[in-house]
């Protein structure tokens, strides 16, 4: 087994080097379906060995995209040699980081692999009951795609483990003609963590949210464009748990934070509203798995969760090894590298906005002109804490009803601004299980949170 | 060294033991060094070595595809075995093909062997350089890299494509940053094949540094107008990608989503703009000598004086919606200079923006795009009053088509396109 030959690597650890030797495995099963044509097909895998090398303030990585015991070996010597060859030109060395316990970890989920022909005729099937049940559309697609990663951690002063992340989803897009002729797109994502059968054995509760995602289509195609300005919102969780992730996730990885973001030295600080917390969650939430449950980061930190803000205080930062050390504090297994050949970077896992007591129908109620966003197609955040998202689904609210559907928007503002114009939080989280993380690699996240009221800026015509 | 040669014989002769079927596949050996810098050390030395084998197979005009990391045997015999499966589980589609087989060619471009010394000292050149010069700016990352690559392409139909490639590629990430305040995050990066020239002199990277450091206090616009921006060439190539996205690319055709779908030689944008995909001009760095279908690359011109010359369609569109492949897949983006200089294209801005980049969700078919103007500066009379932030910029893309008023003669070269900066009308600006 790779378990025990990279286990048995050990020995080749130079004495005094804090080193990491990984193995993983990322597999992808995809099938894409776009208007009844079968156009995309595919099963990848990638595997192999890296190894990481810190000696006085510099890494030596190196990557090899074999799983042997002759690639781990040299493999570790060819990040040895790197981490060397740096010392050369860094004058002032650091000290190692401090030394963690050992221990054995192991996620509780391994994974399951599924047959093409299965995950094809799921898509058809989905694609046939669309297609049937809603003859006005323009054009479709269902999409599935898988990605799971296994990996095999071996440090020299921190825990080993075997951890694996099964993950799937399936993508729905609509989209149809409004009045004027424009076609008109929205578009959904059901999944999570698990396999294929943990979430799509029963396809009831799949075509009862396609039809709400038809239902939100057919507003959307009657809809109006949104008034530019500043206006008071209530954001779904999904737009909720964007915030916590791209507007005040980011600013508070340690890394960013000593790149200048407005988080540097704000710890303690009022930084929103006090109905306002936010936590980064390792692996179990309120008693239960959390959406993407991290057991043990690719250094070798056994995960806890991460609390960021606080009844509106910024308390702590998200951390790898080195940062933390350089911040005086405790890791939380923040550190995860996206394929066998990524370095580890600090990297969210399950971050959200934790709820309330008021209830979403009180929260539309109280607001006389104003909208309700609800589905974002994509987040981005600066280190000034100004962020933005598109927004692909809401609607009017007017003298505490629901009113017109809105066309796509775009909303923006500044983090810290905007966490303190919070007066409202729902009493509900609902997560979004299917994140991704663009941060130099790619990575699975999740994110979610309560519905929020607050004021936000909003792009119009 | 893996024995390609070997491995391409491999793949064949297992191919052949399954019938009567079409296939093409890459295999690629490659080699990566890359440096990372911060705050002016060198922090990380990585060296990936990596293997790729993908193959896709047509049988009974099913399509199925596989993507593996090793060139074990056994792995590659099961790799092609499950592409079939995949495919035996599909849906036959008379429009999948392949290629028809060319002759064999070998392919090479410059930078095949790497000097990492000297691109370890370009680099802390690069680091006094930026210590010296724009001393309110904070480098958060840098990577420096050199990629090595040979790979084999080979199809049922008899081509094979041999090429070596090497290329080296900076990327810079940094804001402005003075002690006390910061700008936001600014990019910026260059493909290059050779160690001529410091660093700083690439791409747009000293023009970019100076932009960081001159946001450091930004003004706020108040009010909501309707004026010009004018887009800096990687914002010009954002935007750009977005109208290429949702209309001549695959999805939008298959989708029947374009908003151009019977524009072939019609006016789609001013006689302003014409926009190349060219990976054969001696700009670009390291491109694409085959297509993903196995046609050999060419250079076309997608829009030419504004009118609509190509759709960017795959064989498989193609074949799909009746419309004519295009000769390239590589998108290399050459778009022709303009005969104004950039100083008076700002000289001619009454009010508007200049916009380094767009925060902002992909545009959907309709074109409509609003988000947040980074890395932008506010233009009033022709001057540059200063730095913006909160800023929302919206408008329609094929609307701001037809609304450019010029094109630079500057253009950026950054290895992986030719683009100049561009100036539009009509769009909607509100500050907070």
């Amino acid at each position: 087994m790779l378990e025990d030959i990279l286990l048995k690597q050990k020995s080749l650890f130079e004495t005094g080097l804090q080193t990491v030797l990984r193995g993983q495995e990322n597999r992808y099963r995809s099938v894409s379906i776009q208007n009844g044509n079968l156009i995309g097909n595919s099963r990848s895998e990638e595997r192999g060995i890296c190894s990481r090398v810190y000696l006085g303030g510099a890494y030596g990585f190196a990557s090899t995209a074999e799983y042997s015991e002759e690639a781990a070996a040299r493999t570790i010597k060819a990040a040895t040699e790197n981490a060397r060859y740096l010392g050369k030109y860094n004058t002032q060395k650091k000290e190692p980081y401090p030394s963690l316990g050992s221990s054995y970890v192991t996620s509780p989920r391994m994974i399951i692999d599924f047959e093409q022909k299965r995950i094809v005729e799921l898509c058809k099937e989905i694609d046939a009951h669309i297609e049937k049940t809603y003859p006005d559309l323009l054009s479709r697609s269902v999409s599935y795609n898988e990605m799971t990663m296994e990996k095999i951690i071996v440090t020299s002063d921190a825990a080993d483990g075997h951890v694996a992340y099964p993950r799937c989803g399936l993508y729905v897009k609509m989209s149809k003609k409004s009045a004027d002729g424009q076609p008109i797109e929205l578009s959904d994502a059901i999944g999570g963590f698990g396999d294929l059968e943990d979430h799509f054995k029963d396809l009831t509760p799949i075509y009862e949210k396609i039809e709400k995602l038809h239902k939100q289509l057919c507003d959307k195609a009657e809809g109006v464009y949104a008034e530019a300005g500043v206006k008071t919102v209530i954001l779904h969780p999904d737009v909720a748990g964007m915030i916590a992730h791209e507007a005040i996730g980011h600013t508070v990885e340690a890394d960013l934070v000593l790149g200048g973001s407005v988080a540097n030295g704000r710890i303690g600080e009022q930084v929103a509203s006090d109905l306002v917390s936010i936590v980064d969650y390792a692996h179990t939430f309120r008693g239960g798995q959390a959406p993407l449950p991290v057991y043990l980061d690719d250094e070798g930190v056994v995960a806890k969760d991460a609390v960021l803000i606080e009844n509106g205080i910024l308390k702590g930062y998200m951390h790898d090894r080195e940062s933390a050390d350089h911040f005086g504090a405790e890791p939380c297994g923040n550190s995860r590298g996206y394929i066998f050949s990524d370095e580890p970077l600090i990297r969210m896992r399950n971050t959200t906005v934790l709820p309330g007591k008021d209830t979403l129908e009180d929260m539309i109620a109280s607001v006389d002109d104003g909208y309700y966003l609800i589905s974002t197609n994509n987040g981005q955040a600066d280190l000034t804490g100004e962020f933005m998202f598109g927004i692909t689904s809401g609607y009017e609210i007017k003298n505490g009803k629901l009113g017109r559907a809105i066309l796509d928007t775009t909303v923006s503002g500044v983090a810290f601004d905007l966490l303190k114009t919070v007066d409202m939080v729902s009493d509900t989280v609902t997560w979004c299980p299917l994140g991704y993380c663009g941060k130099k690699q790619m990575m699975p996240v999740s994110m979610g949170g309560p519905a929020i009221r607050c004021k936000i800026s909003i792009g119009g015509r | 060294m893996a024995d390609l040669q070997k491995i391409s014989e491999i793949i064949t002769e297992h191919i052949k033991t399954k019938g009567d079927l079409k296939a093409d596949f890459t295999i690629t050996e490659s080699t990566q060094r890359e440096i990372s810098m911060k705050d002016g050390k060198f922090t990380l030395f990585r060296t990936l070595f990596d293997n790729d084998l993908s193959i896709m197979v047509i049988k009974d005009h099913k399509r199925g595809t596989k993507y593996i990391n090793t060139f074990e045997k056994e792995a590659v015999e099961a790799a092609i075995d499950e592409a079939l499966s995949s495919a035996e589980a599909s849906d036959p589609d008379e429009c999948f093909d392949i290629a028809p087989g060319l002759e064999p060619e070998n392919f090479s471009n410059k930078a095949l062997v790497p000097d990492i010394d000297k691109l370890m000292e370009r680099c802390l050149e690069l680091s006094e350089d930026i210590a010296r010069d724009h001393k309110k700016i904070k480098v958060m990352e840098m990577f420096a890299k050199y990629t090595r690559g040979h790979s084999l392409f080979i199809n049922t139909n008899g081509t094979r494509d041999d090429s070596e490639y090497g290329f080296y590629q900076i990327v810079m990430e940094f804001a402005g940053n003075d002690g006390q305040n910061s700008t936001g995050i600014n990019v910026s990066w260059v493909n290059f094949d050779n160690l001529d020239k410091k660093l700083i002199e690439l791409g747009s990277i000293e023009k970019d540094l100076t932009d960081a450091e001159n946001s450091l206090d930004p003004i706020n616009i108040s009010d909501k107008f309707e004026g010009d921006v004018l887009f800096t060439p990687a914002c010009a190539y954002q935007v750009l990608s977005y109208v290429m996205g949702n209309t001549v690319m695959d999805n939008a055709l298959v989708n029947k989503t374009s908003k151009w779908l019977d524009k072939i030689g019609e006016q789609v944008a001013s006689p302003l703009l014409t926009i190349r995909a060219n990976p054969w001009d001696e700009r670009i760095i390291c491109h694409e000598v085959h297509t993903l279908d196995g046609f050999r690359s060419e250079n076309y011109d997608v829009i030419e004086k504004g009118v609509l010359k190509s759709f960017a369609a795959s064989l498989y569109a193609s074949n799909k919606c009746g419309v004519e492949r295009a000769r390239n897949t590589g998108m290399d983006a050459v778009v022709d200079p303009g005969d104004t200089p950039y100083e008076d294209m700002v000289k001619g801005i009454k009010k508007g923006l200049i916009v380094g980049s767009i925060s902002c969700g992909m545009p959907g078919a309709t074109g409509e795009l609003s988000g947040v103007a980074k890395n932008a500066f506010y233009v009033e009379d022709g001057k540059i009053k200063g730095a913006v932030m909160e800023t929302m910029i919206s408008t329609n893309l094929f609307d701001m088509l037809f609304n450019i008023k010029a094109i630079s003669k500057e253009l950026l070269c950054n290895g992986s396109m030719v683009m100049p900066y561009i100036l539009a009308g009509g769009v909607t600006i509100s500050g907070n």
